[in-house]
């Protein structure tokens, strides 16, 4: 792999439309290896629908997608243009970690089973291998005691922590975390910002959708403000937060910070 | 988890266990079969010993044994009928040819005619167990290939899934094990029968139990996909996204993620079918093969005895008692993580 | 829309089916009830001219039936020459219906043939018929529970092969080891029974609901013999080269007769008398030579 390239992903003119819907409008971002992105925004902005087209659980109308400066998709008005091949989009995918809302785990398996089952069946890296590196990382979001639990008895936080552990097993290069606490209770939204702080600390790259105002102004090198399926403004956290200038920009955080 | 278990049922265990000891005893002291014959009364004897020279026979000698009571009788055929029957029970022979030994001893035999012992496998309840579980396990596997073909995003496959479907539920059972069995056959020149070694002599009911078998697994399989298909749909959709961000295929995401979870949601449907497929498979008797019901209805038109019915419900109380436990632990088993 | 359309024209030929349907049904089952069959009666005819249609004055007075005028006759339609359907698929022809017909007429009676399956069908008498003419013969065990008219024909037990079979056939002993097919509960299956369960022979029964299917499974090589009344033999080989009969047992002839109820002696004297004139006329001999050929006698 080069590491030679100047963005780890970039996007350009990325739209999506669900019938007469454009819920995505032309947008365009470049990411940086390392850099942490938070995206903020009223729901139905779109935010979520963005980062699930960024690895392909959503299909976009038309734009490109890049990662590592090589054109990974290239589609126009719902044809593709142009693409990777299969394997190779494959292997690109695997650098993206995806976290969601609702966790997602497989309610079948323990939680080890859970963290080791995509890289022993992905990758078809060695059980052991797995293993040692799955309790390290259950370790490191200090779940290491329920490895033999299965998903049912956690709560949620700890089920979301699972989550994360299973999508770092894969060693992506970039995390997408899709509004990861939202459907916690308030006590437990904590511990899971505590996982993402620490991996941000570690120079992971991250794309967090999230509601959380005090993690974003804390942890992100940027923060993007979506609505109406564009971006309406971007800018440090110090700009966004303390000085806002678009105007729906400060009616949100406004109606965010008040409540 | 064993003491568990042991703990749990312990009163249960114990029943069977004293049952279990009194059958044991009971089995001892039932009378042998030579025992039984013995009681033979001359004449009948004057014919048994005149058919050792004969070429056309003329004495029946029936012998059933179940476990701890057993059953003889020995009968002719021809002008003059003769027949004589006894039941032996707890060391003793008795007498069944009226009263409470004649019920006794018509019971022991219509329940061993229904069991089919004596018989090959594909005969009475043997018949019965050996189709429906095949069937369902066929049916199952089947179903489970023509749900994936039906949801598939290949409009060809799916198309040809649901017609297959429509074809197999849209027909009756009984029609389509007469196509099976006769049709075929007869189109492509072949014979079940000759799929066996031509020197077996079973090979007459193997050929038609392998013939009910596609029949029935066929059928099976169309409503089986129905089956496994809504349970695939009722796995959340999250289950899929998660898969794929892993990096999951199709095939992994289904065979490791989305079946394995789909299967407790199967079984109460799957057991249903189980049932179905248990009373549907009398229609083998079109096909010339005797199941439980088959065989209880020759029983009641050739000798005219409505008790036959008592054994065969009986018979089919326990079989579908001992099924819907299994298929009780399987759930169970496949539910532990809830 | 165009959907919708041709969904309209779908319905619309589906309702007027129904209705058409509907009445057919509706004309059969009155023409059954009231008259003779229409086909039984033209075969009856075609057959011979002799004794059928003649009126008599059999004194009927003292019989009781299931409804005035009409002779309600259960039979097994399906077990060829005995009975079966016309080519029409709804028309009950064949030896018992000729011979019956012919009964009935004598007796002033129009005949009503209801299809019933062979399981139970004696069950039915005095229930849903008045009597059973479908092939039936005559046993002790039988007279116990039920009356018999006069033997109206004589049948034995017959082994039929395919035609190019070359095996020797000479008793019921030759079928050692062989898997035979016969239909369930009637003579043939009591008699292979009992020379299995005796242990005269080793043999492998294949029981069947319907003779037709036994020929069907000789044909497809399922089975290496059939063993079947003569006299349904003698129609299957006189409408098929693929069959001939292997091996006649004369030793044990069997006789067929108009089952009744035990207590309708009424009925048993005026359809013997029936016989006894249909016998005279020529009539009974006649028809059966136009069904049967070879093998069976009256």
């Amino acid at each position: 792999m080069s590491d030679t390239y100047e963005y780890i992903l970039k996007t350009e003119h990325v739209s999506k439309r669900f019938g007469s819907l454009e819920v995505l409008k032309d947008i365009s971002l470049s990411v940086k290896k390392g850099e942490v992105i938070c995206i903020i925004g009223p729901s139905g902005a779109g935010k979520s629908t963005f980062l699930r087209s960024l690895n392909q659980l959503e299909k976009i109308t038309s734009g490109k997608i890049f990662i590592r400066d090589e054109l990974f998709l290239h589609r126009e008005d719902d044809h593709t243009v142009d693409r990777l091949p299969k394997e190779k989009q494959q292997e690109l995918l695997l650098e993206m970690g995806m976290v969601f809302q609702r966790f997602n785990l497989f309610p079948h398996k323990t939680v080890l089973q859970n963290v080791c089952e995509a890289p022993i069946v992905v990758k078809k890296e060695k059980k052991d291998v797995v293993e040692a590196r799955a309790r390290q990382l259950l370790e490191r979001v200090g779940l290491s005691e329920k490895e033999g639990e299965y998903p049912s008895r956690l709560s949620g936080g700890q089920q979301q922590r699972v989550a994360i552990a299973r999508a770092l097993a894969m060693n992506p290069e970039i995390m997408l975390f899709d509004e990861p606490t939202s459907a916690l209770d308030p006590e437990l939204v904590g511990d899971v910002l505590k996982v993402m702080k620490e991996l941000a600390e570690t120079g992971m790259t991250m794309i967090c959708v999230t509601h959380e105002m005090g993690f974003a102004r804390e942890v992100a090198d940027r923060v993007l403000f979506m609505a109406d399926g564009i971006i309406a403004e971007e800018g440090t956290p110090e700009e966004i937060f303390t000085n806002p200038k678009a105007e729906r920009t400060r009616n949100f955080l406004n109606a965010v910070l008040e409540s | 988890m064993k003491s568990q278990f042991f703990k749990k049922y312990s009163k249960q265990i114990i029943a069977v266990a004293i049952v279990l000891v009194i059958c044991i005893i009971l089995a001892a002291l039932k009378p042998g079969k030579d025992e039984l014959l013995s009681r033979t009364s001359p004449e009948m004897q004057k014919m048994i010993d005149a058919d050792a020279s004969s070429s056309r026979k003329r004495v029946t000698i029936t012998y059933n044994s179940l476990f701890i009571i057993n059953y003889a009788s020995i009968s002719t055929s021809g002008a003059n009928v003769m027949s004589e029957k006894y039941v032996g029970f707890a060391g003793k022979v008795y007498q069944a040819d009226e009263g409470a030994g004649k019920f006794v001893g018509q019971m022991v035999n219509y329940t061993y005619r229904m069991l089919g012992c004596g018989e090959n496998l594909m005969h009475g309840a043997k018949l019965t167990i050996l189709l429906t579980t095949l069937t369902v396990l066929f049916g199952v596997l089947l179903g489970t290939l023509l749900a994936l073909a039906k949801i598939s995003k290949k409009k060809l496959l799916s198309k040809l899934a649901s017609a297959y479907i429509f074809f197999f539920r849209g027909t009756p059972l009984l029609i389509q094990l007469f196509v099976v069995y006769f049709t075929v056959p007869g189109v492509f020149g072949f014979a079940w029968r000759d799929l066996f070694n031509a020197s077996d002599a079973e090979a007459v009911y193997k050929g038609a139990f392998t013939a009910a078998l596609i029949a029935f697994a066929l059928n099976s399989g169309a409503y089986c996909a129905e089956i496994v298909r809504s349970a695939i749909q009722s796995i959340d959709k999250g289950q899929f996204e998660a898969s794929k961000a892993l990096g999951m295929n199709y095939a992994q995401t289904m065979t490791r993620i989305i079946i394995p979870q789909s299967v407790r949601r199967m079984i109460p449907n799957v057991s249903n079918e189980f049932i179905m497929i248990l009373k549907d498979a009398s229609l083998v008797f079109a096909i010339s093969l005797m199941d439980i019901t088959t065989i209880s209805k020759n029983i009641m038109t050739s000798e005219g005895s409505y008790l036959v019915f008592i054994p065969a419900l009986i018979i089919y109380l326990v079989i579908t008692a001992f099924f819907g436990f299994i298929f009780d632990k399987i759930e169970k088993k496949f539910s532990v993580y809830e | 829309m165009k959907k919708k359309i041709v969904a309209v024209i779908c319905a619309a030929v589906m309702a007027m089916s129904l209705a058409a349907c509907g009445s057919t049904e509706k004309n059969e089952g009155a023409a059954a009830q009231t008259t003779t069959n229409d086909g039984a009666q033209a075969t009856a005819n075609d057959g011979t001219d002799a004794g059928a249609g003649k009126s008599s004055n059999i004194d009927i007075s003292g019989v009781k039936l299931m409804s005035d005028g009409v002779l309600s006759v259960g039979c097994e339609v399906g077990y060829p020459p005995f009975e079966n359907f016309a080519d029409d698929g709804t028309t009950p022809i064949g030896y018992d219906i000729d011979i019956i017909t012919a009964v009935a007429e004598k007796l002033g009676l129009q005949v009503n043939i209801i299809n019933t399956a062979w399981d139970g069908i004696f069950a039915g008498i005095d229930v849903n018929y008045d009597v059973v003419c479908s092939a039936v013969t005559i046993t002790s065990e039988r007279q116990e529970t039920m009356s018999f008219s006069t033997p109206y024909v004589n049948n034995y037990q017959a082994v039929v092969v395919l035609a190019n079979d070359e095996k020797e056939i000479n008793s019921f002993n030759d079928l050692d080891g062989l898997s035979i097919a016969l239909q369930k509960e009637t003579t043939s299956d009591e008699l292979m029974s009992d020379y299995k369960s005796t242990g005269t022979i080793e043999v492998q029964i294949v029981a069947n609901e319907k003779v037709t299917s036994c020929f069907t499974q000789l044909q497809n090589g399922e089975v290496d013999a059939v063993v079947v009344d003569s006299t349904v033999a003698d129609g299957y080989i006189n409408s098929s080269d693929a069959f001939k009969i292997a091996y006649l047992d004369q030793s044990e002839p069997e006789q067929f007769g108009i089952a009744m109820g035990k207590d309708n002696t009424a009925l048993q004297a005026a359809i013997n008398q029936a016989l006894k004139e249909l016998e005279d006329e020529g009539f009974i001999k006649e028809t059966s030579n136009y069904w049967f050929s070879g093998a069976t006698e009256n």
